[in-house]
């Protein structure tokens, strides 16, 4: 999960500190040593993370962008200046952009606030923000919750019974609850080195927890851990919001051909991996496999796993693998390639509930042929058309209108061969008239059908001529603009003429 | 506090209700002067009169609007966005109700026709009061209505208090501000004495909050005293807005509310090749202009800011912005890989019925799909949508345009169990196959078990023996021989016949060993040159009698199984010393609970100080569960084969051999012949 670090580079980050040892430091101090023990923590077990440093004070900068290069992060907080004075808003503003621009808008990052419990003064301070919330309007929203699923950590550097701590921490708590998504607020035990230190090495630990669980299909099944880990998610509907959380048990429900699966909705994707006994991040075992190659690596990759038999069928069948990951919580396991060389198993999150994906109907309401005697065929088709395939009137645009009248003169010309399609586009034009009260244009088309009768060529069947003039007589009588009445055909006995 | 405030308005959306107010007094019978005019009659030659020019009436044009506003919700929410429709003169006349059933266009359009055009300005009318007010009171009356869905969750318990909030859209004509203000005044009076009455009620729902919209409209040729006013909230529960708007404008004007009220947006598809109707050899390009949800546009728009400025553009007429995304001709079939999708709504053409909508919606309800480009400010193009039809209805697939944090992740075969090469993967396909889902007919909705879940009790029963990989099976490389039993076996239940039909198969095959016929595994790969036929003929007995044992679900099934333990001796204790050791070595530490001593005899003379690698989780729980001393899932081969590696061992097999003649490092042909790179897996 990618993590910003948001350090306060504002003047009171440098307000001395003295601590214990009678040694002077200042906030700022300890938040340089205490991100470069988190950094330290994090390049000795999970390697392969992606971490930005962004500084702000009344502005905010990007100091660093998303890198596993954590070597240059922390060369990075060496040169940090100081400004003025705290805003958090615009800085969040600035964590939205910043993880929008990288990881779009469903990837889950971290974002860890690292300040001194100061929640700055004024019209752009966090309690005058907060306030007022209700009062926005969309074009000045408050950048929480995020654009993105995060997990807001804050992280005060201030004596535990701060007085300005206090105050501040309903506040970031508040925070944390608008992201909707857990976060958490420390402040070191004792403000110094060593108290800063554990702190964050104990934040590094908590935040990069992995998922472990199991994949299972009927008895076959595989110890598992998903990467990234996924994280709750909270759908709100209409009448509605409930919170899912990815259950440890994974059940395969059945196969579906990826053809038929479409591209629906996903909340997050997950790599599959293997569960190692070791809680050694995965991805690392990338880097190890070329470099070592020992005893205990060799035996296990040739110990038979139902995650690589699994992979290997989806593959080669070209089909997904329909999975509960919860209650009422569906997902796709299928193959998937990062480049034509690196195939490997992903998780997609539907969108939870069983109704997530239209064409498919209620996931809970699929079976297979041989259990089920009753089975149709993907995709579900709605049991009303949409407007687009009905052929409807919308005469908003004069185009419509003269498009639908111009399709009856072209069945006119062509009579007597036409005369159904003629009277059927006619009475679906007249209908239309009606129900929209717009009985002018009644009058409008029988005075059309009567120059159309003046302008015929000459070769055209006589037939025309009269079923035109037949077609403006009814048009105009009022009786007639009924919406029930049908406009029919005149029948002529032409060997009496 | 705030939370609840943001995620009430979402759970409780104004526009879950919405009535529209149709004023259909005698003033709306009037005309709009806007003339239409036809370009195909001007072409005509100068011998033809002109036809009188005409024009749709200020009740045609207030209709079509509204009810193209519908089309677009119930196209883009086909379920919980209720409109109603009251039409208002000297009574109301109300068009549907809320139920699901009268919620389409076709109802309203008939129920339309029959009320048809505004009565007549007369002088006998005079007297008749004739006013938008009836329909004002109506919509209140309306409001209070409690709909299905609301319904549902006041009857579902521990919920907090349902809110409701709701909309009416009025299109009438008013004087000036001053009656206006009066109108807007009645209405928030009859909402507080609505509410009252509500109150005491269980039939009514108390109206939270109403957002009333006033369009005030006219003819072209006149100037209204109405002016604009922008929401302003009356009360707590009422907040009204003013829009005052010539006839021609009114459909604008509602498209560009609609967008605010449902959280729309726009998105003009551009560049689409399109042949020309008159002359089909050439193609121009057009562009058609769609609905949708607005969040499809959210990944491209908050991302970088100057390539989201270059895309949105004002609409013409409009005062909405709209993105302008590239047509991307497809490349064949885009439905056979799984995109990475962030968001996915239904869209729906702006301009339904133009040549232009059609040829993109009939391309797209054919079957094929398109991608959207949006230039980067940077240089090149990032493809950013998918439209696509899924059964009829057309959506727009946003796609992940960001960067990824699953950058250079290791492949599958890197991982454990990667370097195994025999998985049998064209049984697993098979198994799937027989596993594939469909969507079920209604009869099944009234059942306590869900299909899905009886789907996982399936897919249980038929796992109950299933070796992952060829080399740890002998029974499943025999196909010729034991099909169809283990598909028979697997089964819920199973008919007598099918029982013979087993029986019928042990009985041969235990003929095939009357008659030392060898068995044929079709892996020939597989083929073990040095075992022995008996050998081999036991292994084959003992799965068997693995798989027929854990698939016990009925006494049919057991009957079979009975079957098996007459017509074959399992000789479980009264083994020879001699195959008691061989089996031993075969089978390894496995054999341990018999005789301990024997066993560390065999590890003394073959001297081997390796053990065999632990057996994958799901052979560990098969042989838990087995009794028997052969009941391992562990086939000869399988055993062998991880005794390869064991150089001390082929002097002991040749010492252990029932006859004199032991054939010299019989597993020298097996590691050659091992390896089934035709069947190996796919995965690199």
């Amino acid at each position: 999960m990618p993590t910003i670090i948001l350090l306060d580079v504002s003047l009171s980050m440098t307000k001395p500190i003295e601590t214990t040892e009678n040694f002077e430091t200042s906030p700022k101090q300890l938040a340089v040593l205490g991100i470069n023990a988190f950094l330290d923590h994090v390049s000795a077990n999970t390697k392969l993370e992606f971490i930005s440093l962004m500084a702000f004070s009344s502005l905010y900068e990007e100091k660093s962008p998303f890198t596993r290069d954590y070597n240059a992060i922390k060369a990075t907080l060496q040169n940090i200046d100081d400004y003025d004075k705290t805003c958090l808003e615009t800085a969040l503003h600035g964590v939205n952009q910043m993880v929008l621009g990288e990881w779009g808008n469903n990837t889950a990052c971290q974002v860890v606030l690292v300040t001194d419990g100061s929640v700055g003064i004024g019209p752009m301070s966090l309690k005058e923000s907060l306030t007022n919330l209700i009062h926005r309007s969309p074009n000045n929203p408050f950048p929480v919750p995020f654009s993105f699923p995060a997990k807001l950590h804050v992280v005060c550097l201030a004596h535990p019974n701060d007085m300005c701590l206090q105050r501040s921490k309903p506040l970031y708590q508040k925070l944390i609850d608008l992201s909707g998504y857990d976060g958490s607020i420390s402040v070191p035990e004792q403000l110094n080195e060593v108290g800063v230190t554990s702190l964050f090495h104990k934040l590094a630990e908590d935040i990069y927890t992995s998922f472990k669980g199991t994949l299972k299909c009927g008895n076959l099944k595989s110890r598992i851990m998903l990467y990234p880990a996924p994280v709750h998610y909270t759908k709100v509907t209409d009448f509605d919001c409930q919170t899912y959380m990815v259950s440890e048990t994974i059940d395969i429900l059945g196969f579906i051909s990826v053809n038929d699966i479409g591209s629906p909705m996903a909340v997050s994707r997950h790599l599959v991996l293997h569960g190692v006994q070791n809680i050694k991040d995965p991805m690392s075992m990338e880097t190890e496999i070329d470099l070592t190659i020992d005893e205990d690596t060799n035996d296990e990759s040739k110990t038979p796993s139902f995650c690589v038999l699994l992979h290997g069928a989806l593959k080669v069948e070209n089909m997904a693998a329909l999975v509960s990951l919860g209650d009422n919580w569906f997902g796709f396991i299928y193959s998937w390639a990062d480049t034509k060389k690196k195939s490997n198993l992903m998780l997609t999150l539907l969108v939870p509930g069983s109704d997530s994906v239209p064409w498919l109907g209620d996931l809970n309401y699929l079976g297979c042929t041989e259990q089920f005697e009753q089975c149709s065929s993907f995709p579900i088709r709605p049991s009303e058309k949409r407007s687009y395939s009905q052929n409807g009137v919308v005469w908003i645009r004069s185009a419509g209108l003269q498009s639908d009248i111009q399709k009856i003169l072209r069945h006119a010309r062509k009579l007597p061969e036409k005369t159904q399609q003629f009277y059927k586009e006619l009475n679906r034009l007249r209908k239309a008239a009606i129900s929209l009260g717009f009985l002018e244009l009644l009058l409008a088309l029988a005075t059309i059908f009567e120059q159309e009768c003046l302008s015929l060529p000459g070769n055209v069947h006589p037939d025309c001529a009269v079923q035109l003039h037949h077609a403006a007589e009814v048009l105009k009588k009022t009786q007639n603009q009924d919406a029930k009445f049908v406009i029919t055909p005149y029948v002529a006995n032409y060997n009496n003429l | 506090m705030s939370l609840n405030t943001i995620s009430l308005s979402k759970m409780y959306p104004a526009n879950h209700k919405t009535v529209f107010v149709l004023d259909h007094t005698p003033y709306f019978g009037i005309s709009c002067e806007n003339p239409i005019e036809f370009e195909f009659l001007k072409s005509r030659g100068p011998g033809c009169l002109p036809i009188p020019p005409f024009s749709k009436s200020l009740w045609t044009a207030s209709f079509e609007s509204a009810i193209e506003y519908c089309r677009i919700v119930w196209d883009l929410f086909p379920q919980g966005k209720l409109v109603r429709f009251i039409a208002s003169d000297n009574l109301a006349h109300l068009i549907n109700t809320w139920s699901p059933s009268q919620q389409h266009l076709g109802h309203i359009t008939s129920m339309m026709s029959l009320i048809g055009v505004p009565p007549p300005v007369h002088a006998s009318n005079t007297k008749m009061d004739y006013t938008v007010l009836h329909g004002m009171k109506a919509a209140i009356d309306a409001l209070s209505e409690i709909t299905d869905m609301q319904q549902e969750k006041m009857n579902s318990e521990g919920q907090t208090k349902l809110m409701n909030r709701c909309r009416v859209i009025c299109i009438t004509s008013a004087r000036d501000d001053e009656s206006m203000k009066r109108l807007e005044e009645i209405f928030l009076n009859g909402l507080v004495q609505q509410n009252k009455a509500n109150a005491k009620s269980d039939r009514f729902l108390v109206i939270d909050h109403c957002h009333l919209v006033i369009i005030n409209t006219f003819p072209v040729n006149v100037e209204s005293q109405v002016s604009n006013h922008p929401p302003k909230n009356l009360s707590l529960i009422l907040t009204t807005e003013v829009h005052s708007v010539k006839a021609s404008m009114v459909p604008n004007k509602l498209s560009s509310l609609i967008l605010q009220h449902y959280d729309l947006a726009s998105t003009t598809v551009t560049g689409i090749p399109m042949k020309e109707e008159q002359n089909a050899s050439s193609s121009a390009n057009y562009d058609v202009e769609i609905y949708h949800t607005s969040t499809a546009h959210t990944a491209i728009l908050k991302g970088n800011a100057s390539d989201s400025a270059a895309i949105q553009t004002q609409k013409e007429n409009h005062e909405y912005q709209t993105v302008t995304l590239k047509w991307c001709t497809p490349r064949g079939t885009t439905g056979s890989e799984l995109h990475n999708c962030t968001s996915m709504y239904r869209i729906t053409p702006v301009d339904v019925n133009s040549r232009p909508s059609l040829c993109l919606i009939n391309f797209l309800l054919n079957g094929r799909s398109v991608m959207l480009e949006m230039p980067r400010k940077s240089g090149g193009k990032i493809t950013s949508h998918l439209l696509a039809a899924h059964g009829g209805e057309i959506f727009i697939h946003t796609l992940c345009t960001a960067r990824s944090v699953l950058e250079d992740p290791p492949s599958i075969s890197e991982g454990c169990g990667g370097r195994v090469t025999d998985y049998r993967i064209t049984d697993f396909g098979l198994l799937m196959k027989q596993n594939t889902l469909l969507p079920l007919k209604s009869n099944y909705l009234e059942k306590n078990v869900t299909p899905v879940a009886e789907m996982k009790s399936r897919l249980n029963r038929l796992t109950r023996y299933w070796p992952l990989t060829i080399s740890s099976t002998l029974i499943f490389n025999l196909k010729m021989y034991i099909d169809p039993l283990p598909s028979i076996i697997t089964k819920e239940t199973i008919t007598e016949e099918e029982v013979y039909q087993c029986k019928q198969i042990i009985r041969n095959l235990i003929n095939l060993e009357n008659k030392h016929e060898p068995l044929h595994p079709l892996n020939s790969g597989q083929r073990v040159k040095g075992q022995k036929r008996d050998e081999q003929y036991r292994t084959m007995w003992n799965e068997l009698d693995m798989l027929i044992k854990n698939n016990l679900h009925t006494e049919n099934h057991k009957s079979v199984h009975m079957c098996l333990l007459e017509c074959h001796s399992f000789k479980d204790e009264k083994v020879e010393l001699d195959d008691a050791l061989r089996e031993l070595d075969q089978i390894g530490p496995k054999k341990s609970e018999i005789d301990t001593q024997r066993a560390s005899v065999i590890r003394a003379t073959t001297d081997s100080p390796m053990s065999p690698p632990p057996l994958a989780s799901i052979a560990v729980s098969l042989t838990s569960r087995s009794t028997g001393i052969y009941a391992t899932p562990r086939s000869l081969l399988d055993i062998m084969n991880s005794q390869d590696k064991s150089k001390a061992r082929p002097e002991f097999f040749g010492r252990s051999g029932d006859s004199l003649v032991a054939k010299l490092y019989p597993n020298l042909k097996t590691e050659n012949d091992r390896g089934p790179r035709t069947e190996g897996m796919e995965v690199e």
